[in-house]
């Protein structure tokens, strides 16, 4: 409960849309280019939100609500996410397996609309989207119970307290954790190896097909929530993984610098590594798994007598 | 309340007989829906108040009936499905006699809820058996229900002698030895769970459910699959004492099995009704995959709340699947069919009936903040805490169950995302529009569409109740973690905001994208084609059959067939063999018919001859 935290958390609001931009000036400076700056896509959102939506034929109120319902769940998962081991009290609690399920009623909601409308481009994505969310949150569900089987909760604010110091560093579980959980964010991000976000082509859009129906405030709001995604899980990743000690303000320093080390490792990652052909994106998140129970039964060994 | 009961029971049978009789068929049906209420208030004070009236399970074979606060919370629950039910079916079926056969099947469901002892017990749970299949057959005579009641009653049966085996040893005098209480435990686990559908014991379950009428397959899949879960949960962790460590472990397999064949399976059937009575396998998977835990945890408290998770798990699921099988017979009355394939729009064609339907299927996806989220967040919650602390082994199976329930929700989320935009959104595929069905059969859908909402938004009144049900009945306080109201309230608070703040400027219509080209119904996505990246994935688990068949004249394809067969692997694997050793094994038996009387003669003489000689060496006793 903290006035701080609750209004970091809030900032996230205008922050997420950065992480994304950052992540491509990274990448275009590695690639020889110059690049867009990192406030690009805070244009882009306030160039949308000067357009007008469009009007499928055929499609029905299930399609003008999700741009607003995918929104609403991504900020509840905003103040859900603890910042600097503190949560915001903004009253929906700091439970991961919440989390989980706000995340994944955003994907429902965006998979109806792709039904809604009927548009194959946005269905094939969808279809894909589904299939690799299987694998990925059995991933996801596992790399949480990493984090918290030291804290014996899934509270993400007792995970994130959990996790601080030195002395978790000397579990094999926490750097198994590290490792899936990095998988994770390439995964939940939609980043290469398993999806391509700068692709244009729509036989190749993975979690992009069904925002190919939407314009203007409707695709703003889409668009807002895909970064909100990245916020979740680096701030998450942050939180959890990452090394943290020490008093609020010094957790919050190492919180953005935190961030900040993530979007260079994505960026890198995006360089050195093609997509994986899609087929086998299930098999890389399989063997994150196996490295996360691995994890698990390590942490269970070390500690259960 | 044992009068209210009493009282319930009689109005049930007598509106039965009624509803036998020509003209008092919507009366008689009436008629029942009252007498289930009466019995359902009944069980509700059970459950609230902590009250037993009767007597408890005792050995020997004088009848008793009993009702506790468990089997009061199942008599609640029976009567909270049954009720609509029965007003939906006033409006839906058409002969008295399967009016009379559906009073017949919820007094005998009732009659297995309240038995304590043996004969009772096994008479009600053979009448629940075949009143179903008396059901099917007289509603429809074709061979395809046939073969689907053979199969149905010959495979609950032969996995039902489990539960004939397990009863009569539990009816028997004197306390159980440590190995004949393993037998029993084993017998009870195959007979429960081949009723519950447990794989590898639930082939019977998709021939069966899909072709009785629609209140009798909701019926179905929502009471009889958890009176037989009842049953497990009784005779496994009551009548037999505490059930022992490797139970845990054979649940939670067998729950974890259940589960993601289950949801595979569902995701590459067409058939609508087919694909619910998967899902049921799916759903009572992770009901007993949370009892392993519960037998698996050391900490009381949690063991307590996973138990009460089986339970939510339980209560919510025969909510959403009576929504849903009512729905999937409202669809076939409307439009005729329940291809997926074909179907399409009806969230514009049939409003209530639409919405109804898409909340069921929210609900079964697991999605907050409907019921089918909080019992799987408080299932999740009990294997996290499975896998914290304590033995390895239990430990290890608390994470593998962790990813399992994980990935199945997930594959829940794809199975009911395609259901729903199959049959409700997007274009008709049909050229007739559907016509909307009797206000009976919508209102009855509505009242369970309201009732997911309501136990999805305050499951914590629920929770707290259910785990004092847990043997040992622990004092527990519900889990912190989920604010289930503050999160439906900020949900639908925030959409409304944003889209407020959105405004309402549009461009003119305008067709979807398809490269330019005009949009025909040769484009549009079916089924298969949007499941067809899990089943590429999946291909080695699944093993497709394809045929592909190209005809060309002239150098032209004139023609394209293509075939594709998924048949279950617990089919193709267990039952075939085993039917085909079976037959020919009575193949080698029919020779010993040969049809000679001096034969036969010869084998009562050998028989005679052999009982001698063992009792003259006094192994008879």
């Amino acid at each position: 409960m903290s006035v701080v935290a609750a209004a970091v958390q809030l900032s996230g609001v205008f922050v997420a849309p950065v992480l994304p931009g950052a992540v491509q000036v990274l990448k275009a400076r590695a690639q020889g280019r110059r690049g867009p700056s990192a406030l690009q896509p805070h244009r882009t959102l306030r160039r949308l939100w000067g357009k007008s939506a469009v009007d499928p034929v055929g499609a029905g109120p299930v399609y003008r609500v999700v741009p607003p319902l995918v929104a609403a769940c991504l900020l509840a998962a905003l103040t859900l996410v603890p910042v600097g081991g503190r949560s915001g009290g903004l009253g929906l609690g700091h439970d991961a397996f919440v989390l989980v399920g706000l995340l994944a009623l955003a994907r429902f909601a965006l998979t109806a609309s792709a039904w809604d409308t009927g548009n194959g481009f946005a269905l094939m994505g969808a279809a894909r989207d589904v299939m690799i969310a299987v694998f990925a949150e059995a991933l996801l569900v596992l790399a949480l119970l990493l984090a918290a089987q030291p804290a014996h909760s899934t509270d993400m604010v007792a995970m994130s307290v959990a996790a601080a110091g030195g002395d978790i560093w000397r579990e094999p579980a926490h750097w198994c954790g590290l490792l899936a959980f990095a998988l994770v964010v390439v995964a939940e991000t939609g980043r290469q190896p398993v999806d391509n976000p700068d692709t244009h082509l729509e036989l190749t859009m993975i979690h992009e097909g069904p925002l190919l129906e939407y314009a203007g405030r409707d695709l703003a709001y889409l668009q807002w929530a895909a970064a909100a995604r990245h916020w979740v899980v680096l701030v998450l990743a942050a939180e959890l993984f990452l090394p943290h000690w020490g008093p609020f303000a010094l957790r919050l320093v190492l919180l953005a610098a935190g961030v900040a080390l993530l979007c260079v490792a994505l960026a890198a990652l995006e360089t050195a590594q093609a997509k994986l052909r899609i087929l086998r994106v299930p098999g890389l998140l399989a063997l994150g798994s196996v490295v996360a129970l691995a994890g698990a039964a390590a942490w269970l060994a070390g500690v259960g007598t | 309340m044992g009068w209210l009961a009493l009282a319930g029971a009689l109005i049930l049978a007598l509106a039965g007989a009624c509803t036998a009789m020509p003209g008092g068929l919507r009366a008689g049906l009436a008629a029942q829906a009252a007498g289930m209420a009466l019995l359902g208030a009944a069980g509700a004070v059970a459950l609230a108040d902590r009250q037993s009236v009767g007597s408890s399970w005792h050995e020997g074979a004088s009848p008793a009936l009993g009702l506790d606060p468990l089997s009061g919370l199942f008599l609640a629950l029976l009567a909270l499905t049954a009720v609509p039910t029965l007003i939906y079916a006033r409006a839906y079926l058409r002969s008295p006699a399967a009016g009379a056969l559906c009073g017949l099947f919820l007094l005998a469901l009732t009659g297995v809820l309240v038995a304590r002892d043996v004969t009772t017990f096994l008479a009600f749970w053979e009448l629940m058996t075949l009143a179903p299949a008396a059901a099917m057959l007289v509603t429809r005579r074709d061979a395809q229900v046939r073969a689907a009641v053979q199969t149905y009653v010959a495979v609950t049966h032969l996995g039902g002698a489990g539960v004939w085996i397990a009863l009569l040893a539990l009816a028997a005098p004197g306390p159980l030895g440590a190995g004949a209480q393993t037998v029993v435990a084993v017998a009870a686990l195959i007979g429960f769970g081949t009723k519950a559908g447990l794989v590898p014991l639930h082939t019977w379950l998709p021939h069966a459910h899909p072709v009785a009428p629609a209140p009798f397959s909701a019926l179905m899949s929502g009471m009889l699959v958890k009176v037989a879960l009842y049953g497990l949960i009784r005779v496994e962790f009551e009548w037999l004492g505490t059930p022992p460590r490797w139970l845990g472990f054979a649940l939670l397999g067998a729950g974890l099995l259940s589960a993601l064949v289950g949801v595979v399976s569902a995701i590459v059937q067409q058939d609508l009704k087919r694909l619910l009575a998967y899902s049921t396998i799916e759903n009572v998977g992770i009901a007993v995959t949370a009892l392993g835990a519960s037998v698996l945890l050391l900490d009381p408290v949690w063991a307590a709340l996973a138990f009460a998770a089986a339970l939510l798990q339980i209560v919510n699921h025969a909510v959403f699947k009576t929504l849903l099988f009512l729905g999937a017979g409202a669809i076939e009355r409307a439009t005729g069919s329940v291809d997926l394939d074909h179907l399409g729009g009806l969230l514009r064609q049939l409003p209530w009936t639409g919405a109804a339907f898409g909340v069921g299927c929210l609900a079964i996806a697991g999605l907050p903040p409907l019921n089918g989220f909080a019992s799987e967040w408080l299932t999740l919650q009990a294997l996290a805490h499975l896998a914290f602390a304590g033995p390895v082994a239990g430990g290890v199976a608390g994470a593998v169950g962790l990813a399992g329930i994980g990935a199945t929700a997930a594959l829940a989320l794809l199975c009911f995302v395609k259901v729903g935009g199959l049959v409700l959104l997007g274009e008709s595929r049909r050229e007739v529009p559907a016509v909307e069905v009797p206000v009976e059969m919508r209102a009855a859908l509505a009242v369970l569409a309201a009732l997911c909402v309501v136990l999805g938004v305050v499951p914590g009144l629920l929770i707290g109740s259910l785990a004092e049900l847990a043997p040992g009945s622990p004092v527990v306080v519900s889990p912190a973690g989920l604010p289930a109201p503050a999160l439906a309230l900020v949900l639908v608070a925030a959409t409304a905001l944003l889209a407020w703040a959105r405004g309402s400027r549009r461009a003119a219509p305008a067709p979807t994208w398809v490269c330019g080209q005009p949009v025909t119904p040769a484009l549009r996505w079916t089924s298969a084609g949007f499941s067809k990246p899990l089943r590429l994935v999946l291909e080695s688990a699944i093993r497709p059959q394809r045929a592909l068949e190209v005809v060309r004249a002239g150098g032209l394809v004139q023609r394209v067939r293509y075939v594709r067969l998924v048949s279950s692997p617990v089919e193709r694997l267990l039952y075939r063999p085993a039917i085909r050793a079976a037959l020919d094994g009575a193949a080698h038996m029919r020779r010993l018919q040969t049809g000679n009387v001096r034969t036969y003669a010869a084998y009562l003489l050998a028989l005679v001859l052999g009982l001698l000689a063992l009792a003259r060496m006094g192994a008879l006793g």
